[in-house]
């Protein structure tokens, strides 16, 4: 019995102590982690808006970001969104699940802190009064080049094969898909973890948003011609025939990973209702701002 | 029950008499599974040779306090913490490394080399001698890592930290996994050849 309590005791302290050591390290490292993120972040929409190292982005070139909350007060539901205004300050407005403008409420933010979840929340919860449940969404970001809108970045995550996918989603102005990264993914090497390779996610590249809409997944073998056009890094394809061949494609539907259908659909799935909810909510967003005058950079 | 080998002994006792991978055989799975190219092996071996280190020092310091019946356990848990303090650092400082090496840092955990050396050195030992061993245990398994790397990636891709030296692939599967078994023998058949012929040359 008193070999059995001090093997409990040591093993609690030698737990607890384990745990300080941890915690320590993980204390001194967040920041530099969350720092590497919001770089690989910002390299993956770079990349996706079709700039790189080679091709850096214009100065005209600026993104803004949106943040779509949920707004509870009693029974009643509202969709929030922060929106960064002209003259640099934030303005959250609500409207309702009809789509009818409800509030605007200026917000006291800095622009760093806006990156921080926390920071933001308490700020608008500040503005609009503490007794409104806030929920955060998801997260939009507008860029703009010289002023106009030229594409939407939507990151988003969406139901795998077993856990959550985080992608990237590129749209230009009329919602066709410029480009899908994955950002994150817990699929299975070798079957479900294909859909990182370009053979598959570049399948979306170009696809308008009437295709998107009823885009299905096959299960037909993808053609050849196709997959060197998707790999054309790899097959060394010349860029007009690449051109022609995904012109060809464009309306087509997804084909399915050999042996991870369910992944392909996913992910299909996924980028398919991120496009036509963005799509519908842009639209009340934007019609709200022109009827209520916001003044915002894009 | 002190050893009686110098600090310098140690060192090279880890890299030379005692190689986890060519004397030991310890830790086999990831020698043959990561070691493609040298930079895969460097990298790997840093991640263990710090583990290593701190694990044995870890071991050695509490060896009195640890009770005898959960002496595995509680190796386990020194190590997955060292494991995890690594890992953090190396995602914090290293991203672009780490997202090719992530996966196989975690597996650390189960590295037979370090709780094997954690029961046979540190928990007799004293913190200046597991210390040292744990340096010249760390040195070998990356010596033995790049060894293989630089094997395997020279004749499988033909090239050397990733710089082209032969200008063509000699053997394609020198990449493969399976190979990486072929090399370990063929390698520890030439160490212990190099031996004999050592031994012989010193009994002359």
């Amino acid at each position: 019995m008193k070999n059995i309590l001090t093997i409990i005791f040591r093993l609690t302290v030698a737990c607890l102590l384990a745990g300080l050591v941890m915690g320590i390290a993980f204390i001194a490292t967040n920041k530099a982690k969350k720092h590497n993120m919001h770089v690989h972040e910002h390299k993956v929409m770079l990349s996706l808006l079709g700039y790189s190292a080679k091709n850096p982005a214009p100065e005209s070139v600026a993104m803004h970001p949106v943040y779509r909350y949920l707004v509870g007060e009693g029974e009643e539901l509202a969709t929030g969104y922060l929106l960064p205004l002209r003259d640099g300050a934030f303005s959250f407005v609500t409207i309702d699940l009809a789509g009818a403008f409800v509030a605007q409420t200026p917000v006291a933010l800095a622009v760093e802190k806006a990156r921080e979840a926390e920071d933001r929340s308490q700020a608008i919860s500040a503005a609009i009064g503490v007794e409104k449940t806030l929920r955060y969404a998801d997260q939009t970001i507008l860029v703009t080049n010289g002023g106009k809108r030229t594409a939407y970045l939507l990151p988003g995550k969406f139901p795998g094969f077993k856990t959550f996918i985080a992608a990237m989603l590129a749209l230009d102005q009329n919602f066709t898909i410029l480009g899908v990264e994955i950002m994150e993914h817990e699929e299975d090497p070798g079957l479900g973890g294909e859909i990182v390779q370009n053979y598959f996610k570049k399948q979306f590249k170009g696809k308008p948003l009437e295709t998107v809409k009823k885009l299905e997944v096959v299960k037909t073998p993808l053609p050849e011609e196709y997959r060197q056009a998707l790999e054309a890094d790899k097959s060394g394809l010349k860029a007009e025939e690449v051109a022609r061949i995904e012109e060809q494609y464009k309306d087509g539907d997804i084909y399915a990973l050999t042996g991870a259908t369910i992944s392909s659909r996913s992910v299909t799935n996924g980028v398919k209702a991120m496009v036509k909810k963005f799509a519908y909510r842009l639209a009340i967003l934007d019609r709200v701002l022109v009827e209520q005058h916001i003044a915002t950079p894009f | 029950m002190a050893t009686d080998k110098t600090n310098l002994q140690l060192v090279v006792n880890g890299i030379l008499n005692e190689n986890p991978i060519f004397r030991l055989v310890l830790s086999m799975c990831p020698a043959v599974g990561i070691s493609t190219t040298v930079m895969n092996g460097f990298m790997l071996g840093i991640a263990v040779f710090f583990v290593q280190v701190c694990s044995s020092c870890t071991i050695a310091l509490f060896k009195n306090v640890i009770h005898p019946r959960i002496r595995i356990p509680t190796y386990t848990l020194t190590i997955a913490t060292w494991v995890t303090v690594i890992d953090m650092i190396l995602a914090a400082y290293l991203p672009e490394a780490y997202a090719r090496m992530g996966i196989f840092i975690k597996l650390i955990v189960a590295f037979a080399i370090i709780t094997m050396r954690l029961e046979m050195f540190a928990s007799k030992e004293s913190v200046t001698a597991s210390f040292w061993d744990g340096i010249g245990m760390g040195l070998g398994f990356m010596f033995g890592m790049m060894a293989l790397g630089f094997v395997r990636e020279l004749l499988g891709m033909g090239t050397i930290l990733g710089y082209d030296v032969l200008g063509f692939k000699p053997l394609l599967f020198f990449v493969l996994p399976l190979a990486g078994f072929f090399c370990v023998g063929l390698m520890m058949a030439f160490f212990n050849y190099i031996e004999i012929v050592y031994k012989r040359a010193r009994r002359a």
